[in-house]
């Protein structure tokens, strides 16, 4: 639950004692179900429950618990009457995790899980959690077709070759990672998954094929530098620190005059041209020779665009 | 937190004796709960003298086991409140160790349940946290989203919620900070609130905060009824600086339309014009920000007025010729 060195099952203990005592005579499978342990855990979680007494010893100041069948049943509790208080990081993720899912479209505003996030805010004494995702244009488009199982053209725009395409996909639940929302989804031009960014989908159109929907991958899938991707290492000066913290970067070795020397998976030129541009000619490419123009050049391209 | 030098004790072993002599966990429960119950609080001599805590005997040996117990449950949360030399007496304070009963209803439980597997936070407190409610109800979700915490967070939370002033290091200077809340805004955490340094709201984006966070005492400030963190994240850094806000008018080439004007935002004005070009005005106050999100969109997209504006991008690319 939370990095210590008290053994997990301490912390369960102390979590399970009132609830224990609040339910009587319950299935021990539904206890371990509940607490997330087997059942053999559990005994012992409750062997250790029966050791529990306030020295000096005398009856009454021990939690009565009895086991033997397939049922627990604990009474009388002296101490432990009410769960340990939420430590700061679980009180937050509660906040932050139900702030999340209601900033969500589609979340119910005034359903169990907004009532919930109120009470703990009030018993936390705190209000100031605020999240909000982007909503890039054809989330809702996305989602819709995901859950219903359509199958979509779409205008994508390929980020990293710079060209918008044409493809047809089925895609799968959007999910938020790394800043922003993907859709897992199977091409059929490629017939393979391919990773889509929904704020880089231009229409959607959807057509009459459908299919079974599936589960989203975790959010970790979202970005697998190819082995065969160049690795490009370049010096970015001290203002340009979000580049490491934003990009796939490998190795980040800080320099001496404030400088960041970074090691970036690059699969398309456009992708590097683009932060260069931004962060400006004091960002150096040192490695491969041939990238070492390539801010140079993209800025002589867009120059043309004023001097036409 | 660290009152002793554990990491010097020779062996958790040492101290659980015999088999007949209760183990550790047990020592740790039976202690926790003894602190619980006594209202005068416990010595150190009380607590490793009681033999029935079984601690090891050695009055050397026995301070460390209990030195190393204070730490254990210290880092679990409990308040256990005493600290110092000989004399103190250590006590728990039910009012503040046990939980303010919520009174969740099922569905409640089974909706934070869902908020908590729906939402990847990177760590397991959601889970730990639903434990003490009363256990995991419902099935929970599929992924939707992750918003990974940083280290910081949960100690700038307690400040908030304790209205504690907090300082720590961001871009190389001590800030002197009233933590107001917490907002996560397109994946980046941000703590908002009162900088003493400058007398003025700031936003610090959580992951950039360097080290550690030292929190003075509670009840230090007061947060406004009305006060909400979102509200002072800066969408557009262009809407922000000295001087007069100038109309930029930017042209954009078919297909990259829509993802321009999310980029700028609700308040730009589009413009598609009967040859197929659009042209999006954008309102700025600093033109160099609104310029660094143009350079984003290479070749194209390019700033058609004021001259000021171009004269701007066009500086910026003719320095890496220079």
């Amino acid at each position: 639950m939370s990095r210590t060195d008290a053994p997990p099952q301490l912390e369960r203990v102390l979590a399970m004692i009132p609830w224990l005592a609040t339910h009587r005579d319950v299935a021990k499978t539904e206890v371990a179900e509940r607490f997330r342990v087997s059942v053999d855990q559990l005994e012992a979680d409750l062997a250790l429950i029966m050791m529990v007494g306030v020295p000096p010893y005398s009856p009454g100041d021990y939690i009565n618990v009895t086991y033997d069948g397939d049922t627990v049943d604990l009474w009388l509790a002296p101490y432990f009457t009410r769960p340990l208080q939420l430590s700061p990081a679980e009180g937050l993720s509660l906040l932050a995790g139900g702030r999340a899912l209601l900033a969500v479209d589609g979340s119910d505003p005034t359903g169990p899980l907004a009532t919930a996030i109120e009470k703990l805010e009030d018993a936390l004494g705190v209000s100031g959690v605020t999240v909000e995702f982007t909503t890039p244009p054809f989330l809702s488009e996305v989602r819709a077709a995901a859950t219903a199982g359509v199958r979509i053209d779409i205008e994508y725009w390929s980020g990293g070759r710079d060209e918008l395409t044409t493809r047809t996909i089925e895609p799968g639940p959007p999910f938020f990672a790394l800043g922003e929302w993907y859709t897992d989804a199977f091409c059929v031009l490629r017939d393979d998954a391919r990773m889509f960014r929904v704020d880089r989908i231009r229409s959607v159109r959807p057509t009459d094929v459908t299919f079974t929907p599936v589960a989203p991958r975790s959010g970790a899938a979202v970005y697998h530098p190819r082995p065969t991707d160049p690795r490009v290492t370049i010096e970015l000066p001290p203002h340009a620190s979000w580049v490491a913290e934003s990009a796939p970067s490998e190795a980040v070795e800080d320099l001496a005059d404030g400088y960041q020397r970074v090691v970036i998976a690059v699969s398309e030129r456009a992708w590097l041209e683009r932060i260069l541009l931004q962060v400006g000619p004091e960002a150096r490419v040192v490695d491969p020779p041939e990238w070492q123009t390539v801010g140079v050049d993209a800025a002589d391209r867009v120059l043309a665009r004023y001097r036409a | 937190m660290a009152e002793d030098d554990e990491a010097s004790e020779p062996g958790a072993s040492a101290d659980v004796g015999g088999a007949d002599a209760p183990d550790r966990r047990e020592r740790l429960l039976n202690l926790l709960a003894a602190l619980l119950e006594s209202r005068a609080g416990l010595t150190r001599d009380d607590i490793v003298t009681n033999p029935t805590l079984g601690y090891p005997p050695g009055a050397s040996a026995a301070r460390r086991a209990f030195e190393r117990d204070k730490a254990t449950l210290r880092a679990m949360g409990v308040p256990l409140n005493g600290a110092g030399d000989g004399d103190t007496r250590y006590r728990v304070d039910p009012k503040e160790y046990y939980l303010t009963n919520l009174e969740f209803s099922d569905d409640e439980l089974a909706a934070l349940h869902v908020a908590v597997t729906a939402i990847g936070l990177g760590n397991s407190a959601g889970e730990g946290a639903l434990m003490k409610l009363g256990g995991i109800e419902g099935t929970g979700s599929m992924p939707i989203a992750e918003l990974p915490f940083v280290d910081v967070l949960a100690p700038l939370f307690e400040a908030s919620r304790r209205r504690s002033v907090v300082s720590f290091w961001y871009r190389d200077t001590i800030r002197e900070f009233e933590p107001w809340g917490l907002t996560s805004k397109f994946g980046n955490w941000y703590v908002v609130g009162l900088d003493h340094g400058i007398d003025a709201m700031r936003v610090y984006r959580a992951d950039r905060i360097n080290g550690e966070i030292t929190t003075g005492s509670p009840n230090a400030f007061t947060v406004p009824g009305d006060f909400r963190a979102d509200t002072y994240l800066e969408d557009r850094p262009w809407d922000y600086g000295e001087g007069r806000a100038t109309d930029v008018v930017i042209r954009v080439d078919p297909g990259f339309e829509a993802a321009f004007a999310q980029a700028v935002g609700p308040g730009a004005v589009v413009d598609h014009a009967d040859d197929g070009t659009t042209t999006v005005t954008v309102r700025a106050v600093e033109l160099r920000a609104l310029v660094n999100l143009v350079l984003g969109f290479l070749d194209h997209v390019e700033i058609v007025e004021p001259a000021a504006a171009r004269e701007i991008i066009v500086g910026e690319l003719e320095a890496w010729s220079r």
